[in-house]
């Protein structure tokens, strides 16, 4: 009431904070390269040549070869589309899972968040590489399946936040206004609840997406992922292993294009963060 | 508090029931036949069905879980089907193993990562703060096994300082034990550390916000004070709770960092249980990490609700 | 050397943000303390007088810039010295007291030691000999336990108690300068007199000076000696008090004292301050108050005002000495502003009547430890805990009438609110609105009733999806009441918006392009969209500032005259619901121990709770009404079930004894339609003076001051 300097009615257009600048600019490159890898590179990434194998880096190979002579460089390009998916994918699944079961939970409450939170204690009791592994254990890996497992890994935490926005949007006034109008639960939800959770659940979201590249990646390092001779980063760096003395650029042109793809992502995330998570949008006043 | 720990105590009991509930029906379904299995795919008829009734192998699945559930709580863990032994004793050895190697790095992640991120956020804005926080970030973006094998080509293949994999007992000198498990620590804590720390500076630079750290500063407390008794305490329960969710990722850590390096522990023999389709040991290993990581968390409420009033001392003074 | 001010602040300026405009927060202020004295600062929000206070604490926000001036604090200036000197300063010959006591105490430090801090560091005393002294010092506050409420944690102490933890803090060095700002807006009435009262013994007997700073003006008519008024960042008035409140030269000061509502006056209308607070982003060079004042020449615009002296103070306006003695006056645009003198005894219909409302909260469960051997062996049992927030209830609201129902916090006064249009399900009773059953209706039929029956909300900021446009939240509820083409549904939305007098171009608006006061009138725009019949205002006004809170309450008043709607009016500010309502109910955890017509509420007979809490009301005018202070002791025990007897024995002044506390108290008819529960016999009930004698006749001039 009295804490408060001058009311400032206009928002502030702020310029685009600088993160999100260099972010995008990398993620824009990382994802053309996603849409256009296959037709950039130099190579088809499963082309083997005995001869070729283990160059290093040359104007034929810029990147050099692998065990089996195929062009690091092109397998580099390629697997960045099946990385970015898999991220993409395991996130959409999450949050396609997570943000009504969270909703629903919230707003809810009783019974039905009982119900939906004990599951994902149940979930989030096992260390997330874990449940991955017993996903992937019990059937053959498949691409889909490692996003799919990646996916219901991050779901208990899409569950949690959503929840906990919609608890704190649930005893809003406005939300007892529609409910004193006459609003049912559906619209509530998913037109008043919804689009003020939204900016949060993006900005986890975009965190999940990096968090599911890496996990893709572990899990197709074990070999519980993507099988040959598709071309994974993670798979690369696991056949990379056994020359790292006499060819480390198979193991470093995707480790390196991983951490690029990484940050670039977690850039964005955090500009995405800075400009709409409320909470970090508090003025000094 | 003893009714706190009572409650949690009961909560793991259930998940850990539940878990081997899950674990054991899922690799019901895992494919392959256990018989065959162990006499190989051109033994004869009649002996695999035999050996099917022996195991019990044609019992409901129910009956099937009684059975297996009752050995663990007897502490059988069952028998290896690729090694043809006892798994109680090899996965004790396993854990003993895997457990140096996260005490060493979870002590080294809480340590050097509270210190960083309290660092950072007193030096909030100036260049110290700058790099830390450019470092953490691409840290954070480095996957364990590219650590691993970035730390392999360095050290062990390039300058030749550590060797490159394996384990050595603390019997062949403590140089030569020490020495094997620099590279694999160090590859577990990089990325937590980073983590660890950003948290902490950011749950730091909210209380430095907050009204009781402006009272204090109002009642004129040197500056040190201020940030050792009345923020840092706060800002340290964010902390607890995301060091027992890293828990779970050094796990995970653990399980691509054995591999790497040929560490003789627990995440190994998971993937070579899960290579090898052996599914009793699969089933212990996955019954085990759970119950680590269950108690891990109850370990982390604990330290919660005791650097918490409210929930150590619970109700209302008189007037 | 002797006779410096305790405080000295010159021609300070502070400035928000940087670049080419920033908010000029704090512009040329002027304030002088001298040791011993009290000096009020006054303003509303966005006066900057929280910034005036950190900039005398030395702790103004990184964001903030000293624009020029000096702070001198005992003749040495403040912002000269080296910043360890400065923090030396602090908490040893100035401290502060913060608003908000339960945010200000750190939760993982026990109060004894967060109290004896100063005193170790500032005094090098040893921690045990400090701790000792703490406890000293909390017991000079008024704390009855010093030594158990030291080794207690902020959470498991009531807010009552921690202000006075803070208090004594800020008195541990026995500093030359108290800074309280707004120590008591965040407790309740009869605990904010309990503080002001201990305040009062305090500088008695200390002698320090203090800067007091509240936007209550009748918590700083009894707290201080000198008034000085901040309006948008600079200081158009400072006086002695009995000047400034009495006969004030400036017309803010005007327009603020005629916007409050009084119970001794009750009836006066109220006369809002048009406008709104201007852009401290870019000021001007005329008066600041020029374009919200009805005094306003051309000259004020023109030429910026100095503060003159005028009789015993000062003002920021040329005009003081011709407008002195004119009453504030502006036009009336409220379609009919005034209810108080056409109170009309409401006899419409009965559009609400709440029979024996229960509603009770589970605690969840908790194990209980028990005598061994009582519950089958085992030293422990569950119990479902369950506190009954609202414990038998009958009210009823008519077309056209306002009952008001006030009460501190935790009476169960918001969840009855909420009962009544069944946003929360009660537990037990009865609720019909218009003849229907409303708890026993189900579906779409219970949609509708509903419907009929509104509410308007406390808060403007979390009142309105921010993502949602005017246009898109009232026409949900028209969409929802009465489905009709989009062209009606646009002439219906401007129509809305016309009867809480805002323009039709608002429909496009999101709601952070409203003020505060903008924000409340679309939330009364909803809730009248159903076309309901009964509208619960729960603290309608209770966060606003008093200027926009008399538009509010005259925009209610006049709705209600046009449209004949009932109001319950939750509030906890007895002087606003003495002005709006027709009845009173007044309750005390959870039942209603008092009600009746607002005049025979007001007036004895008292229940001993309501005569607590009018005599715990701030009085603008220490003249009026000198009668004894009642001081209630301890606080409302919200979470245990009150027992067999009356719920309010415990702290009575007035109790029988073991009478009250084991029977429950008769329901007494005081005649008129008052009724109250209470074992007292009803003459010596009566045999009290009025608290708040009437001042004003009911056919009172307009405008009138006291």
């Amino acid at each position: 009431m009295a804490a408060q300097s001058a009311p400032d009615l206009r928002r502030a257009r702020r310029p685009m904070p600088a993160p999100m600048v260099w972010g995008g600019g990398m993620l824009v490159l990382v994802v053309l390269v996603a849409v256009f890898g296959p037709a950039l590179s130099p190579h088809a990434f499963d082309a083997m040549d005995i001869t070729q194998r283990l160059q290093p880096p040359s104007a034929a190979h810029l990147l050099g070869t692998d065990e089996f002579g195929r062009d690091v460089l092109s397998r580099m390009l390629v697997g960045t589309r099946l990385s970015l998916l898999m991220g993409l994918g395991a996130t959409c699944i999450s949050l396609a899972i997570g943000v009504p079961l969270g909703l629903l939970a919230g707003y809810y409450r009783g019974l039905v968040d009982e119900t939906v939170m004990r599951a994902m204690d149940v979930m989030i009791s096992v260390p997330p590489i874990m449940l991955g592994l017993l996903i992937l254990a019990v059937t053959t890996p498949t691409i889909w399946k490692s996003a799919l497992a990646v996916g219901i890994i991050y779901v208990p935490i899409m569950v949690r936040l959503t929840r906990s926005v919609t608890l704190e949007l649930a005893s809003a006034e406005f939300i007892e206004a529609a409910r004193g109008r006459g609003d049912r639960g559906a619209f509530i939800l998913f037109a008043e609840i919804l689009p003020n959770a939204w900016p949060s659940i993006i900005v986890e979201a975009a965190l999940r997406i990096t968090f599911a590249i890496l996990l893709a990646a572990a899990l197709s390092f074990l070999g519980l992922g993507v099988q040959p001779p598709a071309a994974d980063w993670g798979l690369m760096i696991a056949e990379a292993r056994p020359f790292l003395y006499e060819a480390p650029w198979i193991a470093l042109a995707p480790g390196l294009m991983l951490v690029f793809t990484v940050v670039a992502i977690n850039l964005v995330g955090d500009g995405l963060r800075e400009s709409l998570d409320p909470r970090l949008r508090r003025q000094t006043s | 508090m003893v009714a706190y720990l009572l409650r949690r105590l009961v909560y793991i009991a259930l998940i850990v029931l539940v878990m081997s509930i899950l674990i054991f029906w899922a690799t019901q379904i895992m494919p392959g036949n256990v018989a065959y299995m162990i006499l190989g795919d051109f033994a004869p008829l009649d002996q695999i069905a035999l050996l099917e009734e022996q195991l019990g192998l044609n019992d409901p699945i129910t009956v099937q879980y009684f059975r297996w559930a009752s050995g663990l709580l007897e502490g059988d863990l069952g028998q290896s089907l690729i090694m043809q032994r006892p798994i109680a004793p090899l996965l004790g050895d396993a854990l003993a193993n895997s457990a140096l190697l996260a005490g060493i790095s979870i002590v080294l992640v809480a340590l050097l990562g509270i210190w960083l991120g309290i660092f950072t956020a007193v030096n909030h804005g100036r260049p110290a703060d700058h790099v830390a926080s450019i470092v953490t970030y691409v840290v954070l973006a480095v996957p364990e096994f590219f650590w691993c094998i970035v730390a392999i080509m360095l050290f062990a293949g390039y300058l030749g300082w550590l060797p490159a994999t394996g384990y050595a007992p603390l019997a062949d000198g403590l140089g030569v034990w020490a020495s094997h498990l620099v590279l694999p620590v160090l590859t577990l804590v990089f990325g937590l550390i980073a983590h660890v720390s950003r948290l902490t500076r950011s749950s730091m630079l909210e209380v430095l916000q907050s009204r009781y750290v402006l009272a204090a500063r109002a009642k004129g407390l040197p500056e040190r004070h201020v940030i050792r008794r009345h923020a840092l305490p706060n800002a340290l329960l964010p902390t607890i709770t995301v060091l027992a969710i890293d828990v779970g990722v050094l796990m995970g850590g653990i399980v691509v960092v054995e591999t790497v390096f040929s560490y003789p522990g627990l995440g190994r023999l998971l993937i070579f249980g899960i290579q090898q389709m052996d599914i009793p040991l699969i089933q212990a290993c996955m019954v085990v990490v759970t119950l680590v990581y269950a108690f891990a968390n109850l370990v982390a409420d604990l330290l919660y609700a005791w650097f918490n009033p409210r929930i150590r001392y619970g109700g209302a003074v008189g007037t | 050397m002797t006779g410096s001010p305790a405080l000295e602040v010159r021609d300070l300026s502070i400035n928000y943000g940087s670049g080419p405009a920033p908010i000029r927060a704090l512009r040329s202020v002027d304030l002088l303390i001298r040791p011993g004295q009290a000096v009020g600062v006054v303003g509303e929000s966005g006066s900057g007088k929280s910034t005036l206070a950190m900039a005398v604490m030395g702790l103004l926000p990184g964001a903030a810039s000293l624009g020029g001036g000096t702070v001198r604090i005992g003749g040495t200036d403040l912002y000269a010295m080296p910043p360890d000197e400065r923090r030396e300063l602090r908490g040893s010959k100035i401290s502060m007291v913060f608003q908000d006591p339960f945010t200000s105490l750190n939760p993982a430090i026990p109060i004894g030691r967060q109290v004896a801090e100063p005193l170790v560091f500032h005094k090098q005393l040893a921690p045990a000999a400090a701790l000792r002294e703490a406890e000293a010092l909390l017991a000079e506050v008024g704390i009855h336990q010093p030594a158990r409420v030291a080794t207690a944690y902020p959470h498991q102490l009531s807010g009552g108690m921690k202000q006075r933890a803070m208090i004594a803090t800020a008195l541990a060095c026995d500093p030359d300068l108290l800074v309280l700002d707004e120590p008591t807006t965040a407790l309740d009435v009869t605990v904010e007199a309990q503080i002001i009262d201990m305040l009062e013994g305090l500088r008695e007997r200390r002698g320090m000076a203090i800067m007091f700073i509240s936007h209550n003006l009748g918590v700083i008519a009894r707290a201080v000696d000198e008034v000085c008024v901040l309006y948008a960042g600079e200081v158009v008035e400072h006086g002695p008090k009995e000047t400034v409140l009495h006969r004030p030269g400036h017309p803010y000061t005007k327009g603020l004292l005629a916007s409050i509502p009084r119970i001794a006056e009750r009836e006066r209308r109220l006369e809002p301050i048009p406008g709104r607070l201007p852009d401290l982003g870019a000021v001007g060079r005329g008066c600041i108050f020029a374009a919200r004042c009805p005094w306003m020449v051309e000259r004020c615009r023109r030429e910026p005002q100095p503060l003159v002296p005028v009789e015993a103070g000062s003002a920021r306006c040329w005009r003081t000495d011709e407008i002195r003695d004119r009453p504030w006056s502006v036009p009336d645009t409220t379609p009919a502003a005034r209810i108080a003198t056409d109170r009309i005894v409401a006899d419409g219909a009965v559009v609400v009547e709440a029979r024996d409302i229960v509603k009770r909260f589970g605690l969840g469960l908790r194990l209980e430890r028990v005598a061994a051997g009582a519950a089958g062996g085992l030293p422990f049992r569950l119990k479902r805990d369950a506190v009954r927030a609202v414990d038998g209830v009958s009210l009823t609201v008519r077309a056209g009438e306002t009952v008001g129902l006030v009460g501190e916090s935790g009476c169960g006064k918001s969840t009855l609110g909420r009962c009544l249009v069944r946003l929360i399900d009660p537990s037990g009773g009865a609720v019909e609105i218009a003849g229907s059953d409303l708890l026993r209706a189900g579906g779409s039929r219970r949609r509708e009733l509903a419907r009929t029956a509104q509410m308007i909300f406390q808060n403007p900021d979390s009142s309105l999806n921010p993502r949602r446009t005017i246009a898109q939240a009232l026409g949900r509820s028209l969409k929802l009441a009465e489905p009709s083409p989009a062209a009606a549904t646009r002439a219906r939305i401007a129509e809305l918006l016309e009867m809480v007098q805002l323009p039709a171009s608002y429909a496009a608006r999101y709601p952070h392009e409203l003020s505060g006061g903008e924000k409340q009138r679309v939330g009364i725009a909803r809730a009248l969209a159903t076309r309901p019949r009964f509208i619960v205002c729960d603290e309608a006004v209770s966060a606003l500032d008093v200027s926009v809170q008399a538009s509010i309450l005259n925009l209610l008043a006049g709705l209600q005259r046009e449209l004949g709607i009932g109001y319950l009016f939750i509030s906890h500010d007895l002087s606003v619901v003495a002005h709006i309502a027709h009845r009173i109910c007044v309750m005390y955890r959870g039942a209603i121990i008092e009600s009746g017509p607002t005049d025979q509420v007001l007036e004895p007979p008292y229940h001993p709770y309501t005569e607590a809490l009018l005599s715990a009301v701030p009085k603008l005018d220490p003249a009026a009404g000198a009668g004894q202070r009642i001081r209630l002791s301890g606080a409302v025990d919200a979470l245990t079930d009150a027992g067999a007897g009356c719920r309010f024995a415990d702290r009575c002044p007035r109790s029988l004894g073991a009478a009250c506390s084991t029977a429950a108290p008769p329901l007494r008819d005081a005649g008129a339609g008052h009724t109250l529960a209470c074992h007292l016999p009803m003459d010596e009930l009566a045999a009290r003076a009025p608290i708040f004698p009437r001042t004003d006749s009911p056919l009172a001039a307009r405008g009138e001051l006291v």
